[in-house]
């Protein structure tokens, strides 16, 4: 928590209660963590996990 | 005309593809570059506002709290020494940055922040008992979306609390503070009025009720420099001030060096607690 811009990642530094509520933002299902990804378990959309902040956003065309 | 209009929609995925900015990404891009900047705004860390929002909701301590468009955190760092946990969500993973190392330097741990659009929140229905939004509604594309959205995402019963620069209201002011500050900003989508939030907010379903207005003044120079504003914009926004109509140097109380002052509203909302 106190060091920015380093390479600590992923399943270790994202908030575990963040990752336990954590949903595809386009159909809500639930995601699978693997390494630095969050895998829709519906769609199979893939989400980032960067420098511990997962990110959630989608292309608007998707 | 149908066929020139038809021309022009024919023509429009091109020019995008060369300058279009949807402004989503103009948000990312606009914060991007200034995130250090509104760790430290005077105008973010605290105000009446923030207070005031504090005060408007009996928190037991125990609540899950988001905040939308927490920017560098001010207002989730604010609510969680009182809630359980806050989620923190912002478009800009620069700002997220910030609010990450002020809450480290706080010493406060139960702020979690995630990259996020409030139009499409990557939480399932019912998951918050408070949602916040402070200074972040008036760069909501689809402001109607995100009121669905926070809705959803609020338990039965459970309170949005939302802050924001709003317009007076009347047609001239409401014209010359928006055009102004998409000059400072090209991000900047609208300052809405009262009367406009309380019908999105009432058409999503919520309860509304006004917690208090509070006139903010902006120096002009600090106002422009946190935003990184190029100086012929800067110029033009000064002239604009300066050739103000007299009832828009009334409503926006403009001051010899171009500071002037906005109304900031806070709403309250609640979600009933039988589903409509």
């Amino acid at each position: 928590m106190t060091t920015t811009g380093n390479d600590h990642t992923t399943a270790e530094t994202i908030d575990p209660g963040l990752l336990a509520i954590l949903v595809c933002p386009i159909d809500k299902q639930a995601l699978r963590l693997a390494g630095a990804t969050l895998t829709c378990t519906a769609c199979g959309r893939v989400y980032p996990i960067e420098d511990g902040i997962p990110n959630m956003l989608v292309d608007e065309e998707s | 005309m149908c066929p020139t209009r038809r021309g022009a929609e024919a023509r429009r995925p091109e020019i995008e593809a060369e300058v279009g900015v949807d402004v989503k990404e103009s948000v990312q891009r606009q914060f991007g570059a200034v995130a250090a900047n509104y760790a430290t705004s005077a105008v973010h860390v605290h105000g009446p506002d923030l207070a005031a929002m504090l005060g408007a909701v009996a928190l037991r301590g125990d609540e899950a709290v988001l905040d939308a468009g927490t920017g560098t955190g001010h207002t989730a760092l604010a609510f969680a020494p009182r809630a359980g946990h806050v989620v923190a969500v912002d478009l800009s993973e620069p700002m997220l940055e910030q609010g990450r190392r002020l809450a480290a330097e706080r010493g406060i741990a139960n702020v979690a922040f995630a990259r996020g659009d409030v139009e499409r929140l990557a939480f399932p229905d019912a998951s918050f008992d408070l949602v916040t939004s402070r200074f972040a509604a008036h760069h909501v594309p689809r402001p109607r979306a995100a009121a669905a959205e926070l809705a959803r995402v609020l338990k039965p019963g459970g309170t949005v609390l939302l802050a924001d620069v709003v317009s007076p209201g009347d047609p001239a002011t409401d014209t010359f503070l928006n055009a102004i500050e998409l000059l400072r900003d090209p991000s900047h989508v609208r300052d809405h009025s009262v009367l406009e939030w309380r019908g999105i907010l009432n058409d999503a379903g919520f309860v509304v009720d006004e917690v208090g207005t509070w006139p903010l003044r902006l120096e002009f120079a600090s106002w422009v420099t946190r935003m990184g504003t190029p100086e012929p914009s800067v110029a033009q926004i000064r002239s604009l001030l300066d050739a103000a109509p007299t009832e828009v140097r009334t409503a926006l109380a403009v001051e010899a060096d171009h500071s002037f002052s906005v109304p900031v509203v806070v709403l309250r909302g609640v979600r009933p607690q039988l589903a409509r």
